[in-house]
């Protein structure tokens, strides 16, 4: 230590006080002195004795300059000497600064941003111990594609199972009450007891449930999750072991969810229960097929999700027994990886992002590049001067490296600003339905990521001119002048403005598809409705015809508003395509009279439950016969109407009205049991597959009174009205608590509704159309440079060439050549690129083919027109030069 | 440990710390001594005489002071430092270590051990 001491000290002391230049002259005349003095001795003339001395020592310059750079601070102060100089030449060149940090900046920021939102999407990290082991699994079929299990099968596969090391299931949430002082409305969860352990979720406080209190009827105990302990109970310990009355029940909290916690189908849970199911009924229960869960498993080590498919297969096939025949070809058996689950949709979007970052960044590296070889073009000489000055190979390198560094350090603290930017505006305009975007953060591995590249970019370009063995040629010529760097700069531009038609026609795409989406028919007016839905429970109301006094008596109540011009009610509301449990199969129509479909007859049904004023409240046109009335709800009678599309279909070149029809049930063996339905009237079609799939047949049943047992908490009140809902919402509220105290009560405007529906082709759109934007913007800003530059520096052959008789449309015509050369080359390269990358977006697109002529048409025209511009500028400045100056130029 | 240097740099460096052992020399005596001791061999390049003592005097082994000399010049005198003398002795070790290893592969015997 003390030795280190010892030598570090003599040296900080040199850093911090420098020898002064002339002790070391002074010692240096001294050794020449005492030299003259041996060669006097020797006898030679006092001339000759003094050049000899200074031929020994060689050179006083150099010795001084050697002496200098054994100095420990010596590296540090001709790096501070390069940055001075870089700055200076910055200076000098305020547009090539400008160009190069405002593409790092946004190359950097653009891709760190979207980088960041996505990595949340596709790599975040599940909050369970080793996620790679764990699976879902389950049947899917065509009206639930979504793997599910039925209690029936679930069981059968549990104990017969040999690829998992645990199997466990959720039977998912519903909504709850925590019927307090100033009650809240919940999500309750069920879940298995090895629920938690299977998936490596340990609660924070408390434990989880024991085997017992998972036994049918139970006791009633619950974890609450980490949210819920913190907003109700103020994250109090003493919470442990109480009771707190949840549907007028009181239950027993026994634990709380780590923070972390989610469900693995993403739902919202605040509670969690034990889902206490009746294993022995489930082969009885629900017409012999057990009730519906979601079953999760923790695969062995080593086995992959392939092999447990295939060794759950032959399990699969003996229970597929239970499924009745008509169906059985329809479902399948499907493991996959949670995360798999979680993605569906997010993935196709979020690769394309992706890829589209990638470009971006590309586009940038080609831009910083291309500047960098310019600017290297035309320092040649100055490199060679300094070469010739003395400058070694390494220092005219360093010097470049010097440069790039300080471009790249103001660039990405830029780019960081301007990724946090965008992040925010990111989070701000995205859907709901994106999971977990709101905690996306910086990723400083990927600023460094991009940092590096566009560095490593410049840096190659930028050393080149500094490589090459400087010609004594460049020193004496009067115009520099190096093909190869500006072939490569062509070479660089036409590959940036391939890149952005590739970009500039997927974003003219989405955008397309878009709009289609935004202004596309729904067959329903949205525009003066408000929903009010009114979640009560079965604990306060416990038969259909509870349900159905207290809704009946909302109906009324909310008739009596002012300003209310119809009230109507259903189970649910279109164009959500979401309520599967709201679909039939085609196959299971049986019309009175004509022969049965084939089983296998494709297609499924929309059914909705609805009063007569749903037609009024959403302005559905009647198109034939007539809606249902106002008596027809209490007098009885089965009635339905058809959409236009199912009447067409059952019904061609024949009328609708009239025809009895009856529904197929399966108990679990086919029965035709039903009530048979009387057509009264046929509606306008109306979108009910979300706004991006096509129109589904559907029908609607009149929601009768004496169908009591029909009736329950799916229950949504439509209110036509001129009135906003900040005015209606708290009249309805106060009517409804009138009525109900305890009801929580949900209003929102049909319009939001729909519109939430367009969030994430919106939210899609608006990024993919920010990068082409960003790619145009640098492929812009690179072609500029290049054509200003050919044009500098081909300012003396203008001149010689005006001297000569050539016209200014001429030179213009010359300069601008160049630029549409790379243009068309671009831009071809870019069409066939974007031709063959357009099949990856065609699963987010809309109407719209991946190969719309019509949307290549008119990126192409943009980009020539934009690009043209940037070619015009200087050319009509080169054509603009005076002869006289251009001659002497340089 | 002492900071690894190539072979020429470093056999100059231990020629000047031994030269400057018996007593602080200015540079030109320091040349004149090792050409004089080598019987005119070794002809230290001036050139490189110079920035060798100033590193040397930059890590602390030798300092330097002004005096005047002989014949009544101002003259910078060089003199070991206790870190000096303790790196001349490795490096004296880590030399006749090298020179002996050089001689085993050469064939010869080490004419004198010094």
């Amino acid at each position: 230590m003390i030795q280190l001491l010892r030598e570090i000290l003599p040296r900080l002391r040199f850093l911090l006080a420098p020898r002064p230049q002339p002790e070391l002259d002074d010692e240096l005349s001294f050794h020449i002195a005492q030299s003259t003095d041996r060669n006097l001795a020797v006898g030679m003339s006092p001339a000759e004795a003094h050049r000899q001395a200074l031929i020994e020592l060689g050179g006083i310059q150099r010795t001084r300059e050697q002496c200098h750079q054994q100095r420990p601070g010596w590296w540090l102060a001709t790096v501070a000497q390069d940055i001075r100089y870089a700055l200076r030449g910055f200076r000098r060149n305020p547009v090539f600064t400008l160009a190069v940090i405002a593409t790092l900046c946004v190359g950097i920021g653009a891709t760190t941003a979207v980088f960041s939102v996505v990595d949340r999407i596709l790599f975040r990290p599940l909050p369970y111990a080793h996620p790679d082991r764990l699976v879902s699994f389950g049947l899917s079929q065509p009206l639930q594609r979504q793997e599910f299990t039925l209690g029936g099968f679930f069981y059968e596969w549990r104990d017969n199972q040999q690829p998992f090391e645990s199997v466990t299931f959720e039977q998912g949430t519903n909504e709850c009450n925590l019927t307090e002082a100033n009650p809240a409305h919940l999500q309750c969860a069920r879940i298995a007891q090895n629920f938690l352990p299977t998936l490596g979720i340990p609660p924070q406080l408390g434990r989880n449930f024991t085997p017992e209190e998972d036994e049918a009827n139970g006791p009633k105990v619950a974890l609450i999750s980490d949210g819920l302990w913190l907003s109700r109970y103020n994250r109090d310990p003493r919470i442990l072991n109480q009771f707190i009355p949840i549907d007028d029940h009181p239950v027993r909290i026994v634990g709380v969810l780590p923070a972390s916690f989610e469900m693995p189908r993403l739902q919202p849970a605040d509670i969690v229960r034990p889902a206490q199911v009746d294993v022995a009924a489930q082969h009885n229960a629900n017409a012999g097929i057990g009730v519906p869960m979601w079953a999760f498993a923790r695969l062995k080590p080593g086995v992959s999700v392939a092999q447990a498919h295939a060794e759950m297969q032959p399990l699969f096939l003996h229970t597929q027994q239970w499924i009745p025949a008509q169906f059985r070809q329809e479902f399948h058996f499907q493991v996959r990886s949670i995360r798999d689950r979680q993605m569906q949709e997010a993935y196709t979007a979020a690769w394309v992002l992706l890829g589209a970052v990638f470009v971006v960044l590309l586009i940038a590296c080609a831009n910083v590049a291309s500047l960098f070889s310019a600017r290297g073009a035309s320092r040649q000489r100055e490199l060679a001067v300094r070469s010739a000055l003395g400058a070694s190979r390494l220092r005219l390198i360093r010097q470049t490296l010097t440069e790039v560094a300080l471009l790249a350090v103001a660039g990405a603290v830029l780019g960081c600003v301007l990724a946090q930017i965008l992040l925010r505006v990111f989070i701000a305009i995205a859907p709901t339905g994106v999971p977990f975007l709101a905690d996306a953060k910086l990723d400083f591995r990927i600023v460094l990521f991009t940092v590096a590249l566009t560095v490593i970019c410049a840096a190659l370009v930028g050393m080149f001119p500094a490589l090459e063995k400087p010609r004594s040629s460049a020193l004496a010529a009067r115009q520099t002048r190096s093909s190869t760097h500006a072939r490569l700069r062509r070479v660089l531009v036409a590959v940036q403005i391939g890149l952005s038609v590739v970009l500039l026609s997927g974003a003219a795409l989405l955008l397309k598809s878009f709009l289609g989406l935004e202004n596309q028919r729904l067959g329903m007016q949205t525009a003066e409705v408000i929903t009010v839905h009114i979640p009560v429970t079965d604990e306060r109301y416990p038969t259909g015809t509870a349900y159905l006094d207290f809704y009946q008596h909302a109906e009324a109540a909310l008739r009596r508003l002012p300003g209310v011009t119809a009230v109507g009610m259903s189970d649910s509301l279109p164009p959500d395509g979401n309520a599967w449990h709201h679909a039939m199969r085609y196959a299971d129509f049986f019309v009175d009279g004509k022969p049965a479909a084939s089983p296998t007859t494709g297609g499924s049904v929309v059914w909705r439950l609805a009063t007569p004023d749903y037609f009024r409240a959403l302005q559905i046109p009647i198109l034939q016969g007539r809606g249902f009335t106002e008596q027809d709800r209490s007098t009885g009678g089965d009635l339905i109407v058809l959409s236009k599309l199912l009447a067409d279909r059952l019904f061609p070149n024949e009328n609708a009205i009239g025809q009895h029809i009856q529904f197929g049930n399966y108990n679990p063996y086919f029965v035709l049991d039903g009530p048979v339905f009387t057509v009264v009237g046929v509606a306008g079609n109306v979108r009910n597959q979300g706004l991006a799939d096509q129109v589904n047949p559907e029908f609607y049943e009149l929601w009768s009174n004496h169908h009591p047992e029909s009736w329950n908490s799916r229950c949504t009140f439509l209110l036509q009205t001129s009135l906003g809902p900040s005015v209606i919402a708290p009249w309805v509220r106060s009517q409804i608590a009138q009525l109900d105290p305890t009801a929580p009560v949900e209003i929102n405007t049909m319009a939001q509704t729909v519109t939430r529906l367009a969030d994430r082709p919106r939210f899609e759109t608006a990024l993919l159309a920010f990068f082409a934007l960003c790619g145009l913007l640098m492929a812009v800003i690179g072609l500029y440079g290049v054509i200003s530059f050919v044009a500098t520096q081909r300012t003396q052959e203008i001149g010689i060439r005006m001297a000569l008789g050539a016209t200014r449309l001429n030179i213009l015509r010359l300069i601008a050549a160049e630029g549409v050369r790379l243009i068309l080359l671009g831009g071809v390269l870019g069409l066939a690129a974007a031709l063959a990358s357009a099949q990856l977006l065609k699963s987010l697109l809309f109407n719209v083919a991946p190969h719309d002529p019509l949307t290549y048409a008119a990126v192409t025209l943009l980009l020539a027109m934009v690009a043209l511009a940037a070619t015009l500028i200087p050319a009509r400045a080169a054509m603009k030069v005076e002869p006289v100056v251009a001659l002497r130029y340089e | 440990m002492p900071p690894a240097t190539d072979l020429l740099q470093g056999t100059l460096d231990l020629l000047i710390l031994q030269t400057l052992a018996p007593g602080p020399m200015h540079g030109w005596g320091v040349a004149q001594r090792i050409q004089q001791i080598s019987n005119e061999v070794l002809q230290i390049g001036q050139g490189s005489l110079y920035p060798a003592l100033h590193r040397l005097e930059y890590k602390g082994w030798i300092s330097a002071d002004w005096g005047i000399s002989d014949n009544n010049r101002k003259a910078r005198f060089y003199s070991l430092t206790e870190t000096g003398r303790s790196q001349l002795e490795t490096e004296l070790a880590t030399w006749d270590r090298l020179s002996e290893a050089i001689a085993l592969v050469l064939g010869r015997q080490p004419e004198a051990a010094s």
